[in-house]
């Protein structure tokens, strides 16, 4: 098998030879279209939780239209073409995340921004992507399965990216950046027995973690079980949020018509808490079709990873849906109550132009290892 | 072969993948299920409560509160009205750092400490409330537009228009008016049937006190939509409250106005009243205030009033005790007709002193002469001492204690204001009590001529010199004599029947003769006097004279080198005669003379009324 490309290689290149068809250009329409609901419905979201600020809106905006480009451009390449550097990838975001902790930022609560003038990201966000995709290069960068020391390698990158973010502090991020990270080890074949034996050294040492963990983090872990301590302080969030959603029962109270959005009950109703306003506005009902929309964006992503032909796209799409599910099921989670409030924006909707661009080119990697199936 | 592994271990990857996806998905999916149940209980079967919970977050009550019914003469002419006045506010419930916030403000906005020390301690009391709680009252305008610029940094602060109180003919009324000043917790706890907000302003004295409930009106209330910041979105309902009522006071200005002239420089206390009815004509306390420097709306030192050794704002019309002094003795005299002791030719000797028994103890008349053979009539003209010291005695103070206490001596009046003072009637218990001794004789000597331990308001001497106008009848005194549309009838209180109607008319014409008389005690008047008026002089001794080696009149040069020492000057007296329509009563503090400093006041007193109501 060496020097002979897989089928689907060759397969893809072929592109561009006959008229193209709507699945040719978008490759996967019915993800590409679900993608594009989800994004417009935000972005009518964002405009009735922000107080109804079109220059918010307009900012999101022009970020998921620079994040279609991307996704659309990387869409179009072949994995082969980025296979073999992702791995150096995963490098320039160790360093951007380095540089975040010594150099941060003017102007910002958390060290968690670099700011080029012109743009301002976040490189967690950035590394959070790339590290499942470096990790799922590396571990198939040949045909073994990897080895010790492959996961030794791995397991570390995965722990000193997310221990920099917790650093930030970035509670949320650094959560899911462990997830990511541990998803394509994960489902790459990280051998059972030392998974348990892991699993069960973290939670005899969890009491020594808690210890470390700041106050604010604490409280914020303390908050969740008892929300209603500290009505004004820090269970306000969560108290407010439950209310926003649970009042807008089944059938929400209307667009732009939520109390608790438009008269500012809910703090970060355009960012971390933007669910607790589509709970408000559009009711139960609303949240079923977003989580139908969310659901129809899975679904592909996985039928997708289950098709495709190389066991790196194998892996590297399921860990995006997976980080992308987990995403969804964390924020969710938080705004009602089921969670404590870490940080985590809903993918595609909240506020955040770093998020969203990441997002989009993550769909890009995903729909760029879809099996083209011409024949 | 190596292929054929490969591919063996490519299938195999993929097949764990898989396996290893399924049951990643099925981990997710339990913290899924938890979560989508916790949706479903939230907006299925919790809503209900959301929705109200959601509601009582945006959609609050504020009380609203009618303005004040004013305060009117009875000829219409506003003398207390409420002006507009702009307060700085604050929502406590929307305050997270009201430390923060006051030093801010106190650095900005030049709030004095004072001020800052009692809000704190109102919203530490009540801190969840929604209410507004005034922080500053009477912005100048420098301070609304320093906070206007910085609104911003204060979401939980506002300005406020308020209603304030403003005497209009500031000081005139004040010791009848009284004064209003935020509610204190008490009071607020105090109150069952009105729920007071904390910046409410409530009368503290006077008729603002006594009328509180008239004027204040009922609470109406309305239903607004506010933002997290407590700011008004829309309003949703309104409930109109109910208009305080207008109140009427009975008195008359310019005679107010005259009795506060009179007594300007001095301290005392005037009250003239109309005996037929009870309605207060004049009450003028001496020094007084200007009650809009406590209500706010004049500025002016507070301290400098609290603080003024004159007490300025001790009602002494009501609440200062006083020796009725020579004033008692037409009580006494009509006790002696009343229980027989003596009649109207009952004649005794005025030596200038009266002994107990031969070579006793002298009591010393004010005249040191005596004024000779002297009836009971003859007594009240030139106000023979000896006479009623003798008359006293018979009497007893028993029947003296309980004779006086049927005109109102050691009893409140009952008029509309508070703090009024009772005055003492002293009796053998009330001695033995309050100065743990018994009763002497010499007690009741005193007693005879007003001095010693018997003390009485200057409105209770109007009322009981009333009772002689009226031949008996006593009437409750009062200041208000209209609450909206509704007039206060006057209120008989008690009517004395033991005497005889001759007897009446013989006591009135020796009180007229104290002014027409040559020999009276205050034949002073009678060249001013236009009017004929029926009056008693008195004056009241603050230091007791017993050195038996002088004369009165020497000891006293004595005692008055000390200004406070010297003797209260008194007159009663109520005219015209026969019909009276006027009762005044004038206490002069340390004025000296009943006849030359009381005693013209209140006959200017009742010519100026008199020239006006006729």
């Amino acid at each position: 098998m060496s020097g002979k490309a897989p089928l689907d290689y060759q397969l893809n290149t072929s592109f561009g030879n006959k008229r193209p068809t709507l699945s040719k250009v978008l490759i996967d329409p019915i993800l590409v279209f679900s993608l594009l609901t989800l994004l417009v419905f935000g972005l009518f979201v964002l405009f009735s939780a922000s107080g109804q600020l079109t220059s918010m809106v307009f900012r999101q905006s022009i970020y998921i239209v620079i994040g279609l480009l991307l996704m659309f451009i990387i869409s179009r390449l072949d994995q082969s073409v980025y296979k073999s550097f992702l791995m150096h990838f995963f490098w320039i975001g160790l360093i951007l995340l380095i540089w975040v902790l010594l150099f941060p930022a003017e102007g910002y609560k958390t060290d968690r921004w670099i700011n080029l003038g012109f743009i301002s990201f976040q490189p967690s966000e950035v590394l959070r992507l790339l590290l499942p995709l470096a990790a799922a290069s590396y571990l198939t960068r040949n045909q073994r399965r990897p080895s010790v020391k492959d996961w030794c390698i791995v397991l570390s990158a995965i722990l000193v990216s997310s221990f920099l973010i917790y650093k930030q502090p970035d509670l949320g991020t650094s959560l899911i950046v462990l997830a990511s990270g541990c998803i394509p080890v994960f489902l790459a074949g990280f051998p059972l027995l030392t998974l348990f034996i892991l699993i069960a050294l973290i939670l005899i040492s969890s009491p020594f973690l808690w210890a470390n963990l700041t106050p604010y983090m604490q409280q914020r872990v303390i908050t969740l079980f008892n929300p209603e301590s500290d009505l004004l302080g820090a269970g306000w969030n969560i108290s407010q949020s439950k209310t926003a959603i649970g009042s807008g029962g089944f059938m929400g109270k209307g667009y732009l018509d939520g109390t608790q959005s438009q008269l500012d009950f809910i703090p970060e109703s355009h960012s971390d808490f933007i669910f607790s306003v589509i709970g408000e506005e559009f009711g139960f009902l609303g949240i079923i079709l977003l989580f139908l929309v969310y659901g129809i964006i899975l679904y592909r992503v996985f039928k997708i990873a289950f098709n495709s032909s190389t066991e790196f796209s194998r892996l590297t799409v399921s860990s995006i849906g997976f980080v992308f599910l987990i995403y969804i099921l964390i924020n969710v989670s938080m705004t009602v109550g089921t969670l404590p409030v870490v940080g985590v924006p809903l993918p595609l909707i909240s506020q955040g132009g770093t998020s969203v661009l990441i997002h989009l080119v993550a769909f890009g990697f995903v729909l760029s290892m879809k099996r083209r199936q011409t024949w | 072969m190596s292929e054929f592994l490969n591919l063996d271990r490519e299938s195999k990857a993929q097949k764990q993948l898989q396996k290893r996806s399924v049951f990643l998905f099925l981990l997710v999916s339990v913290f899924g299920i938890v979560t989508l149940f916790q949706l479903v209980k939230l907006t299925i079967l919790d809503s209900t409560l959301y929705t109200t919970l959601s509601d009582e977050n945006r959609i609050i009550r504020v009380p609203i509160y009618p303005s004040r019914g004013v305060i009117k003469l009875s000829n219409d002419e506003i003398v207390t009205e409420n002006i507009v006045s702009q307060a700085l506010t604050m929502l406590p419930a929307k305050t997270q750092d009201m430390e923060k916030t006051l030093r801010e403000l106190r650095a900005d906005l030049l709030i004095d400490d004072k001020q800052l020390l009692a809000l704190k301690e109102r919203i530490i009391n009540k801190p969840s409330s929604y209410e507004r709680v005034v922080i500053v009252e009477n912005l100048s305008p420098e301070q609304i537009a320093k906070f206007s610029v910085e609104k911003d940094k204060w979401p939980n602060l506002s300005i406020e228009a308020r209603l304030m109180r403003f005497n209009l003919l500031g000081p005139l009324f004040s010791h009848v008016l009284g004064y209003v000043g935020q509610i204190n917790l008490e009071e607020i706890e105090d109150s069952k049937d009105f729920v007071y907000p904390l910046s409410f302003l409530t009368g503290k004295t006077g008729v603002e006190k006594f009328y509180e409930e008239d004027m204040r009106g009922g609470v109406g209330y309305k239903t607004i939509e506010v933002d997290v910041n407590g700011k008004e979105i829309r309003e949703l309902n309104r409930v109109v409250p109910n208009k305080g009522r207008d109140v009427y006071l009975t008195l008359d200005k310019e005679l107010q106005k005259l009795a506060r002239k009179e007594l300007t420089g001095r301290k005392g206390a005037v009250v003239a009243l109309n005996p037929n009815t009870g309605f207060i004509k004049a009450l003028v306390s001496s020094p007084d205030f200007n009650p809009n420097i406590l209500n706010k709306t004049e500025s002016g030192d507070l301290e400098t009033i609290f603080n003024d050794l004159d007490s300025p704002l001790f009602n002494r019309a009501i609440s200062g005790n006083y020796p009725p002094a020579s004033t008692i003795k037409p009580f006494i005299g009509l006790l002696g007709l009343k229980e027989g002791e003596i009649d109207w030719n009952t004649t005794i000797e005025d030596k200038g002193f009266f002994q107990l028994n031969e070579g006793g103890r002298r009591y010393r008349g004010w005249k040191e002469d005596g004024h000779g053979k002297v009836n009971l009539s003859k007594s009240i003209i030139v106000s023979s001492d000896v006479f009623f010291y003798q008359l006293a005695v018979q009497l007893t103070v028993d029947r003296i204690a309980a004779f006086l206490k049927q005109f109102g001596f050691g009893l409140k009046t009952g008029v509309d204001l508070y703090a009024e003072a009772e005055g003492i009637l002293p009796d053998r218990k009330w001695k033995l009590g309050a100065i743990g001794e018994s009763w002497f004789v010499g007690d009741t000597l005193n007693m005879g001529i007003g001095q010693g331990f018997i003390s009485c308001t200057p409105l209770q001497l109007a009322v009981a010199i009333s009772s002689i106008a009226t031949r008996g009848k006593i009437y409750k005194p009062k200041v208000v004599a209209k609450i909206g549309e509704e007039y206060i009838e006057k209120e008989l209180i008690f009517e004395i029947s033991s005497i005889k109607q001759t007897d009446w008319a013989k006591l009135e014409s020796s009180m007229v003769s104290v002014i027409s008389d040559w020999r009276g005690t205050a034949y002073n008047l009678a060249e001013i006097a236009e009017n004929k008026i029926a009056g008693k002089t008195g004056t009241a001794q603050i230091k007791s004279l017993t050195d038996e080696e002088l004369t009165v009149r020497e000891e006293y040069e004595d005692v008055r080198q000390e200004e406070s020492d010297r003797d209260h000057a008194l007159f009663v007296g109520y005219g015209p005669i026969p019909e009276p329509e006027l009762t005044v009563v004038v206490i002069v503090e340390n004025g000296e003379s009943g006849s030359a400093i009381a005693a013209p006041i209140a006959q200017k007193l009742i010519d100026n009324y008199l020239s006006r109501n006729n």
